[in-house]
Formats: structure tokens, sequence, C-alpha cells
């Protein structure tokens, strides 16, 4: 924390105090306590959202300095989400930032997308790989996402150059209106639908995704994008 | 009665004994029962005496019976089928604020660990 702190004078202490870091884990127990006790120097509100994982995700989140919540039953990446965001509402986040449990997100990154946030320009950011980074994205992961950022423009009409990135940051007024109902993975979809509805401003902030072979055979298979679109127009004409 | 005739009869008998017996048990509310027990009876009506769909698919201007039957039972299933998913999608909903209600009510702080990490059981 304190390296922060001196580096960034724009970084207040309060905004680094305000801040909840919401990650989703199912059986990432060999990544979670890694992840954890990185994000933990510096950010010391960190809740672990165990979805129901058959390892020891928990304990190893909760021995890293996590608060953990357990889903006894496994009921996916949106419900966890929403389950760790509406914890941090309880606590009295005044930022929320959710991060995947993999390791594939950095933390340096954090005060690029809280920043915006704790100067009052928007109420939401959003991370993207692709904004200045994009030259280390595997090229199959390329094609896959921008046939999601085309998913997202032709149904949503938002313009984004990376859909589906977990790493958001969100201001407290913005977390109390997100709802995430759809369990699964099209929840990425939904955010931004909601983000939309909700006319709050928000920004795409270029980040740093570190793929490793752990991070990309955890990741969703290609083959399971179809799926998450039909979870996702159901889940608009259902509501 | 032909063979078929005599096996849909005996499946619709026992479908019927079955849904009496589910309600008396009371695991099942009267009315549904009621409701089944109608379905059966139709079933049965139609099985034995076919010539009853004509005489009704011909007052609603459809020739043949056997048309009837097809199109009142597509229709049905749909519904069914659509009434099965929509309750299936609530409890789905309901679930997840069930597991979100457990997980929050027993968060477990933080357990820094000054002493090493203990072996997981499994």
């Amino acid at each position: 924390m304190t390296q922060l702190l001196e580096n960034t004078t724009e970084f207040a202490s309060s905004a680094v105090r305000g801040t909840w870091v919401v990650i989703a884990a199912y059986n990432e127990g060999e990544a979670i306590g890694g992840v954890v006790s990185d994000l933990v120097d510096d950010y010391p509100n960190v809740v672990v959202v165990d979805d129901g994982s058959g390892d020891d995700t928990a304990d190893a989140a909760a021995g890293a300095g996590a608060v953990v919540l357990r889903h006894v039953i496994n009921r996916g990446q949106g419900a966890a989400l929403q389950t760790g965001i509406t914890y941090a509402l309880t606590r009295g986040a005044a930022y929320i930032v959710t991060f995947d449990a993999d390791g594939q997100h950095q933390k340096s990154d954090l005060p690029a997308l809280i920043g915006p946030l704790a100067r009052g320009e928007v109420d939401i950011c959003l991370g993207s790989r692709f904004l200045e980074h994009a030259g280390s994205v595997p090229l199959a992961r390329r094609l896959l996402l921008s046939l999601a950022v085309l998913f997202t423009r032709l149904t949503s009409g938002v313009r984004l150059t990376d859909a589906h990135n977990g790493l958001r940051a969100f201001s407290r007024r913005a977390a109390a209106r997100i709802d995430i109902r759809l369990d699964r993975m099209a929840h990425a979809s939904e955010l931004i639908d909601q983000i939309r509805q909700s006319g709050l401003p928000y920004r795409e902030i270029p980040v740093h995704i570190r793929y490793t072979d752990y991070s990309l055979a955890k990741g969703q298979r290609g083959s399971a994008a179809f799926r998450v679109a039909l979870d996702y127009l159901i889940g608009r004409v259902m509501r | 009665m032909n063979l078929f005739q005599i096996l849909a009869v005996a499946a619709v008998l026992l479908l019927s004994t079955w849904t009496v017996r589910t309600a008396f048990r009371g695991q099942m509310r009267k009315r549904i029962a009621l409701f089944w027990l109608l379905v059966w009876l139709g079933s049965g009506t139609t099985i034995v005496w076919p010539r009853a769909t004509v005489v009704v698919a011909n007052r609603l201007g459809i020739g043949r019976g056997a048309d009837l039957v097809l199109y009142v039972s597509v229709v049905v299933t749909m519904a069914g089928f659509f009434y099965v998913y929509t309750r299936f999608r609530r409890m789905d909903t309901q679930l997840t604020q069930l597991v979100r209600a457990l997980a929050i009510q027993n968060a477990r702080k933080p357990e820094p660990s000054d002493t090493p990490k203990q072996p997981s059981a499994h």
C-alpha cells in the first residue's frame, strides 16, 4: 500500500480503503491464494465468492486474507459476482472492482480503473485488452472476442472494444443499480445492457491480460459461445 | 376392440388409479387430480370410440378426427412445456437468491495466516 500511495498522489488512501475487490471463484484452489495475497497487500478489502468448488478454494482464499462467501451449490459466475457485489455494498463499499480468480488480471491496472470513479468522471470503468495491448492476446481468443464485440454491438447497441473482460470497476451508485440475473456466463452481455439502461457514464480503460496455460485452460472454450449467446437472448425475452 | 385399444385403455386405467391414489395421499391437489382425470377420461373415450373426435372435429370445421386430436395435443404439449419452463426459470432464480442469502449470512472473515496453511483434508 505504501508504494502505491507514494507513487500516485491523486490516488488517495480513502479510495483504496473504500474499494472492495470481488472475485468469483470455481475450483481455483491452485491460483486463488496467490491472487488474493497479492491484492490484499494494497487492497485490504477482498471478497472471494466460492461458487460451490469441490477443491480448497475457500480455505486458500481465507488463508490469503479474503472474506469468503460460499455458495453451497454452484450457481455460475454471474450469480457469484452478484453475491460479492451485494455483500460489498452492505459493507459500505465506495468502489467495487470485479477481478478474475485465475491470475489473468493485474493489480497494477486497478488505479487506472478506480481513478476516474474517485475523481467523479464516470461511474463505470470497463477493462479492455484491445485498447492498447492487443498483441498479447492469442489469435483464437482475438477472433472469438471480436465476435463477442460484434454480438454486443448488434444486441445492445453499445460500442466497446472488449465486451467480455472480467476486470471492471463500479461506483457505489452504479453497483447498486446492477442486478445480475443471468447466473452463468451470459452475465457479461447482461451487464452491458444494464450499464446502458442505467444511463450512467462509463469508460473503457486499457488493461493487461496475462494469458497463462492455467488461465487459458480454465477459460471459456470457444464452443461455449453459442450457449452463452442463447442464454443471453432467452434472458432478454423472458425477464 | 383391437389390440391397440386394449393396451391403451389399460394404460389409461392405470394412469387414472395412479392419479386418484396420489390425490388421496395428499400429494396432489384435488383440483389438479380432477384435471388429469378428465384428460384420461377424454383419452379413453377417443380410444374406445374414435368417431367421437370426428363429430367434434366436424363441428369445428376440421375434416378428420385424428387431425383434431393432433392439433389439440400439440397445443397442449407446447403450453405444458412453456409452463414448466417458466416455472423452472423462476425456481432457478429463487435458488440463486437462497444460495446468495446463505453465503452472505455465513460470511467467513479472513484468517491471516501467521500459522502455516493447513494441509487440506482431501
